[in-house]
């Protein structure tokens, strides 16, 4: 053993006894292991060896390892430079990923020093060089020095509150650098990035490189967050398992298993980081591809081994295949053709014993899954593999046009197919035509050109354009568009259950894509989408006039049909729903009035219902349908009611006369009362309505008279001081009028239910 | 004491392989053994070889399971016998030995409780129970190893390692680093690799990761060990190949596969050696201390 080696064993022991030492340890040694010294290789590989452990040792502090990092750098670079053996390159590799971000910490507050840069940028250029061409075993130490360059020269994240003295990156060096120019740094950086994600896209068989940089893009995702987008999308685009077309050797094998191992850990690691980053579903998308990619890969060939049946002499056609995969020159055997007719599956199928050909596409249910398998599969399709084969088929081809030349009327297994064609884009023929003459061109001599060829489905499909709707099938698919968009409504409304919707002036109508937004967008749908759109010479009458709105454009009616099915479901939750619908019903019916009385006047005519100027269109139709619609469910308890007649925009006779009649009800007697009451209380202008209801209801109801006659003595004392006599005759009329009224709505309801 | 519910789930698959078996064999004799499996005269030329001298170049190596008390402890006694540097550690949280039933087993710290303290704490509690199913054994074995079961997520690569000069196959892993880490079930891989990725890689330096996977029984323990054993000694043999082969000259000498570097035959090594044992399955990954 060299004596010296013994000497720097015990110095380095010292070392290792108290990381102190190395300070004071590291100039005694260089003169016996640096360049100066001609030392042996035993030496220097010691020294290399050291220097690596010296900087990497997590007993030795930053700054001190920062000072005797410049007294290195010439001998670093003679290891680099001038010695031929590996272990102290790679050592020396090593030592220098150690000791860069020092010394470009070193040149960032001394941007003077040149020289120290110079011996830096000098190892740093050799070791870039030796990245392509150096055996892999020193290639992994490049990377790992690259991924030191990268570290330091792409922008840490700066944060004020902590700032993280040991994080040396881009972030610390000034723009103004005379030595190290911020701009280049950064493009360097990016660049070595790019460089060192290319290897993933590489060879795979070098599984040893592969491997090393997926380790090493853990750190850097975890401190360089501004890269990990870019790292992501790289290695979402890695396919570990590449491998799978090449022979299944066990070392292919044990290959494929540990890069994609080595791929899910680096994934895992990122997720659970940052369980909640905006990268965790589509990390566990990769990761379920690639499970069940392996799966795929793994349990074929599991399967195949413990076969019983199978020949074990190497004559298994299974067997054969894979073994011949990796000389795709040597063209698989194909199987001539079954004589007679056949059919375009048996001219494709090359291999009619591979399980393949038996393979079911149709067992894909789901055609999202079809896509998931079939995307790697095409992707790993060998290109020389699907050349010959495309060749074969080619041959059989040509061999058969020449065997059978058939006349282009003859019946043969694809005429059917070809003749639907036909049939359906007769249009495109010369588009066609120009599709055969490029594919002629394309190499086929025109002689063997069988003549059915130009019909196979091979040309550019374009879809037969649709027959024109019938009127049925508009108003069948407009209804169905209708219901969809209600089905979502209430998709929604299960998933908004519970949240709190922010009120206040500030909120914009239909602004999300919450429940509210929708309500509002089928409301005004409903209201607004053909209004006016009527004859304007028949004036607001036609409003009333069911009938005919549901005869030309019925979108309106089947939206106020959908809104009010919707509402009907359960109308206790949605009867906020019903009462923006109202409003916006009432919001129209008033604006249409209005333009009409406007109209009417520039044109001196006079409707009687456009000067009436009451919004008694669809809002009061409306309004009776659903308040019909959801009286007999209401329940004495239901103060629901209260709400929804207190918040509807307009009340009138007809529509307190629903109170009267729910007041037939001996149990909701007093439902009925607590709402006249309440609308008596809190609605002032429709006081003197409330109270004719509330006179009739005395009058005709003699359950409520206890409960209304107690109301009246307030509200109306003359009519009780009148009795039920002839007294009551303003009164008469008044309830007579209702009762008109009454049952005039009642027909229409029944028109517009029907 | 009390059964922690969080252990009930992983105290089933480990328990029952070791509860069943009949007692096992006495601690492994020391003397290096012949493999006795894998033996077909062709690729055993490393693993019939015992003990690596001391003036051939060695790898340092490192041992790690779920508790660091069965396999990597069994594994760590066949290296360090082979004169091999070896460390070991454990992946899990808390070091789990089996317990007087499934429900109940017995747990302990890493890093501070002793071999020895398991040992008499144990055979203070059921000395007939805990021998029967071979834990005093294993632990009696452990403590001749070593002091204190270790967590590798609590090891600080590169730390100096002087204070373990007692431990067996200690000499050599004084700088606190490996070449070669040995995991024994793919759980404790993925352990490995996630923490190191956490540990960033400040050191910059390679380290060969290798997953063998190891039923955690005694028996399985044994073989395991000397599976691992083999793959050590190929390991070390083609190490030792490129450093002499690039001894004097340079990278031209030599031919064929000796003018491959170590690190590059690494997965043929593997899938050679995976050959002589098809039912451990293997992994491997570079990873970066």
């Amino acid at each position: 053993m060299n004596p010296a080696l013994g000497q720097l064993d015990a110095a380095r022991s010292l070392a290792l006894g108290d990381g102190r030492y190395y300070g004071t340890i590291i100039p005694g040694v260089l003169p016996i292991i640096g360049p100066s010294a001609s030392a042996s290789l035993e030496v220097r590989r010691w020294g290399a060896d050291f220097l690596a452990e010296a900087f990497a040792s997590p007993a030795w502090g930053a700054d001190e390892k920062q000072a005797s990092a410049l007294t290195v750098l010439a001998t670093l670079k003679d290891y680099v430079e001038g010695v031929d053996d590996r272990s102290v390159v790679k050592s020396a590799i090593q030592a220098a990923a150690s000791i860069y971000p020092l010394v470009y910490r070193y040149i960032i507050s001394n941007p003077n020093d040149a020289q120290n840069w110079q011996l830096m940028l000098a190892i740093k250029s050799n070791i870039l060089a030796r990245m392509d061409a150096a055996p892999p075993g020193v290639r992994i130490c490049c990377v790992k020095f690259l991924q030191q360059i990268i570290l330091v020269q792409t922008p840490g994240v700066i944060d004020p509150r902590r700032p993280d003295p040991n994080d040396i990156s881009l972030a610390l060096v000034p723009r103004s650098h005379p030595l190290i120019p911020y701009v280049s740094l950064e493009a360097e950086g990016h660049g070595l990035l790019d460089r060192m994600l290319g290897i993933l896209h590489g060879d795979h068989s070098d599984a040893l490189l592969v491997t090393a940089t997926l380790n090493s893009l853990g750190m850097l995702m975890q401190r360089r967050p501004i890269a990990v987008n870019k790292i992501l999308a790289s290695v979402f685009n890695f396919n570990p398992l590449k491998l799978a077309n090449s022979p299944m050797t066990p070392k292919n094998k044990v290959i494929m298993k540990s890069i994609e191992r080595t791929t899910r850990a680096l994934l895992m690691n990122v997720m659970k980081r940052n369980p909640d980053g905006p990268n965790t579903g589509r990390i566990q998308q990769y990761l379920e591809r690639m499970h069940r990619m392996r799966l795929d890969v793994f349990d074929e060939s599991n399967r195949k081994r413990p076969a019983p049946v199978e020949p074990t002499d190497g004559l298994d056609q299974s067997k054969r295949q894979r073994l011949a995969a990796n000389v795709p020159v040597a063209a698989p055997v194909v199987p001539p053709l079954p004589p007679g007719p056949v059919s375009f599956r048996q001219l494709f199928t090359l291999n009619p014993d591979g399980n393949t050909a038996n393979f079911d596409v149709q067992a894909f249910k789901d055609p999202e899954q079809l896509l998931r398998i079939l995307m790697p599969v095409l992707q790993s399709i060998d290109e020389a593999r699907l050349g010959s084969a495309i060749n074969a088929v080619r041959s059989r081809w040509v061999n058969l046009s020449k065997a059978t030349p058939r006349p282009p009327s003859a019946p043969n297994t694809a005429g059917p197919v070809v003749d639907d064609e036909e049939e359906y884009e007769p249009d495109f023929e010369p588009e066609d035509a120009e599709q055969i003459v490029n594919r002629i061109d394309g190499g086929l001599s025109s002689n063997n050109f069988p003549d059915r060829i130009p019909d196979a489905p091979l040309a550019p499909y374009k879809l037969p354009e649709a027959p024109p709707l019938s009127e049925q099938e508009v108003q069948k698919h407009g209804d169905m568009t209708v219901r969809r968009a209600f089905g979502m409504l209430g998709a929604v409304d299960e998933k908004e259950k519970g949240k709190v919707t922010k009120g206040g002036f500030n909120r914009l109508a239909a602004s999300d894509y919450g429940r509210d937004a929708w309500v509002t967008i089928l409301a005004r749908l409903a209201t607004r989408a053909n209004a006016g759109l009527d004859d304007p010479e028949e004036g607001i009458k036609d409003e009333h006039a069911v009938k005919r709105a549901k005869g030309n454009t019925n979108i309106s009616e089947a939206v106020r049909d959908g809104l009010y099915q919707y509402i009907m479901n359960d109308w206790k939750k949605r009867i906020d729903v019903a009462i923006s619908w109202l409003n916006e019903e009432w919001y129209n019916d008033t604006i249409l009035s209005q333009s009409s009385h406007l109209a009417a006047k520039l044109n001196g005519t006079s409707t009687s219902a456009a000067s009436s100027g009451l919004p008694k269109g669809n809002y009061q139709r409306t309004t009776l349908r659903l308040l019909d619609g959801i009286l007999p469910y209401i329940e004495h308890t239901d103060k629901i009611l209260l709400r929804f007649l207190s918040e509807i925009p307009a009340l009138d006779h007809a529509i307190l006369a629903r109170m009267k009649k729910m007041a037939d009800d001996p149990e909701r007697i007093e439902l009925a009362i607590m709402v006249l009451q309440y609308l008596y209380m809190f609605r002032p202008p429709v006081r003197s309505m409330v109270v004719d209801t509330l006179v009739d209801l005395w009058r005709d109801n003699d359950r409520a008279q206890a409960s209304a006659r107690k109301l009246l003595v307030r509200w109306r004392p003359e009519v009780l001081e009148q009795g039920g006599g002839g007294g009551g005759a303003a009164a008469d009329v008044k309830s007579e009028g209702v009762s008109d009224k009454e049952s005039a709505n009642g027909a229409l309801e029944v028109k517009a239910a029907s | 004491m009390s059964a922690d519910p969080r252990l009930a789930r992983s105290r089933p698959q480990q328990q029952q392989p070791v509860a069943v078996p009949p007692p096992p064999p006495p601690p492994p004799p020391m003397e290096p053994q012949p493999i006795g499996m894998g033996m077909d005269g062709a690729n055993d030329a490393p693993a019939s070889s015992a003990a690596v001298p001391d003036n051939k170049y060695k790898l340092k190596f490192c041992t790690v399971c779920a508790s660091n008390q069965n396999r990597s402890m069994e594994a760590h006694l066949q290296l360090a016998a082979a004169q091999l540097p070896t460390i070991s550690f454990g992946t899990g949280s808390l070091v789990r030995l089996p317990g007087p039933t499934i429900h109940q087993p017995n747990v302990y710290n890493f890093n501070s409780t002793t071999y020895r303290a398991i040992h008499q704490e144990l055979s203070s509690q059921n000395a007939q129970l805990y021998t029967q199913n071979g834990l005093l054994n294993m632990l009696g074995r452990n403590l001749t190893i070593k002091g204190y079961p270790e967590r590798f997520q609590d090891w600080v690569p590169g730390r100096p390692r002087l204070d373990h000069a007692e431990d067996q196959g200690a000499p050599g892993t004084e700088a606190g680093v490996v070449d070669i880490i040995f995991t024994c079930e793919e759980r404790c891989f993925d352990a490995v690799l996630e923490d190191l990725h956490n540990k960033g890689g400040k050191l910059n330096r390679p380290v060969h990761v290798f997953n063998v996977d190891i039923r955690d029984n005694h028996e399985e323990a044994l073989v395991g060990g000397k599976a691992i054993l083999d793959l050590a000694l190929s390991l070390n043999e083609a190490a030792g190949n490129e450093r002499e082969a690039y001894g004097q000259g340079g990278w031209d000498m030599g031919g064929g596969a000796a003018r491959q570097g170590f690190d590059e035959r690494v997965p043929d090594i593997l899938a050679a050696w995976q050959e002589r044992w098809p039912q451990m399955p293997a992994l491997w990954s570079l990873a970066w201390f």
